[in-house]
């Protein structure tokens, strides 16, 4: 590693990383693509089973968004794409 | 292209919908037809599945009707603002062996990071988190174009700052380039999001101006399918 104050030894991960990210998200980011395809798939399985939603949810940004033909909001009421994990809630 | 490749990535956890980039030739098109028909997708919306809306960069949107995948959607697109043509999309993509049966192609990382600098406010904890992903697990070998690829796109402020102190050279060299790295070089934390607010206020209004003359394109379509039904 270099910096201002001469080479140091360069740790395997920055540790600046688990004070930007919780803790949850960063388990997330440290399976492997392999782990992480198959617990995909395992909560599509669930989502699926629970009744929800396949219809893309209203996006005003999106340039596909047809208000004229927008449907109620989801079931579930979350975005198409689910961001990685939550803490607390 | 979309959701899967950010599940892959690790920036997302799930989608409910297929995104695909294609090569638009002939050739490549019957077999996307072929797929389809295997799915039984019935393209639902505007614009038809017609290979002049792929090539002028509109998505085809289809919904399946094959029981084992009733419901979902698949989008299909053959350009992307911001990104380079398909065959060199196709000439650096990730391919990834999901499992012991199945290989799927995504876009590079630096191209679905390019490719997700969108209007949509829903794109933009997307390309920080893939941003976060590449810097967690490659930082024990930071090859230089991966550095690069870290000091250009990363929108988390402490992990700019991080790289900076880790690779100064670097960050340097290309601070002429995005005033966030300035910023981080000079330890200006406020300097750094107000960048980071710089260029995504750029790059929306770039996608908007992009799709101007596509969503009136789009319209006019609807305009048409309901004077006909």
């Amino acid at each position: 590693m270099r910096n201002d104050s001469g080479p140091r030894q360069r740790p395997e991960r920055s540790p600046a990383i688990e004070g930007c990210v919780e803790e949850e998200v960063l388990e997330w980011y440290r399976m492997s693509p392999q782990e992480r395809w198959a617990e995909s798939m395992r909560l599509w399985d669930t989502f699926y089973q629970l009744g929800g939603q396949l219809e893309p949810e209203p996006d005003s940004q999106s340039p596909f968004d047809d208000a004229g033909a927008r449907r109620a909001g989801p079931a579930d009421g979350r975005p198409g794409v689910r961001a990685v994990r939550r803490s607390g809630v | 292209m979309g959701g899967q490749a950010c599940v892959l990535y690790g920036a997302a956890e799930f989608s409910r919908d297929a995104d695909f980039a294609i090569l638009a030739s002939p050739e490549n098109l019957g077999r996307l037809h072929g797929a389809l028909e295997d799915l039984q997708a019935d393209v639902i919306a505007v614009p038809p599945f017609d290979v002049e809306y792929l090539i002028r960069g509109h998505a085809i949107h289809f919904r399946c009707r094959h029981p084992e995948a009733f419901g979902f959607r698949v989008d299909v697109m053959s350009r992307l603002r911001g990104v380079a043509p398909f065959p060199e999309l196709w000439a650096r993509r990730t391919s990834w062996d999901v499992s012991e049966d199945v290989a799927v192609d995504s876009l590079s990382l630096p191209d679905l990071v390019a490719s997700k600098k969108t209007q949509r406010d829903k794109d933009w904890p997307m390309v920080r988190r893939l941003v976060e992903v590449s810097y967690d697990s490659g930082f024990s070998s930071p090859t230089p174009e991966r550095v690069e690829f870290w000091l250009r796109e990363l929108r988390t402020p402490d992990l700019l700052l991080d790289c900076v102190r880790w690779f100064p050279e670097e960050a340097r060299h290309i601070a002429h380039q995005r005033a966030a790295v300035q910023a981080a070089l000079a330890g200006d934390a406020a300097g750094i999001e107000g960048s980071f607010a710089a260029e995504e206020t750029r790059e929306r209004e770039l996608d908007r101006l992009y799709w101007e003359p596509l969503k009136r394109e789009l319209e006019a379509l609807r305009h048409q399918r309901g004077q006909k039904g």
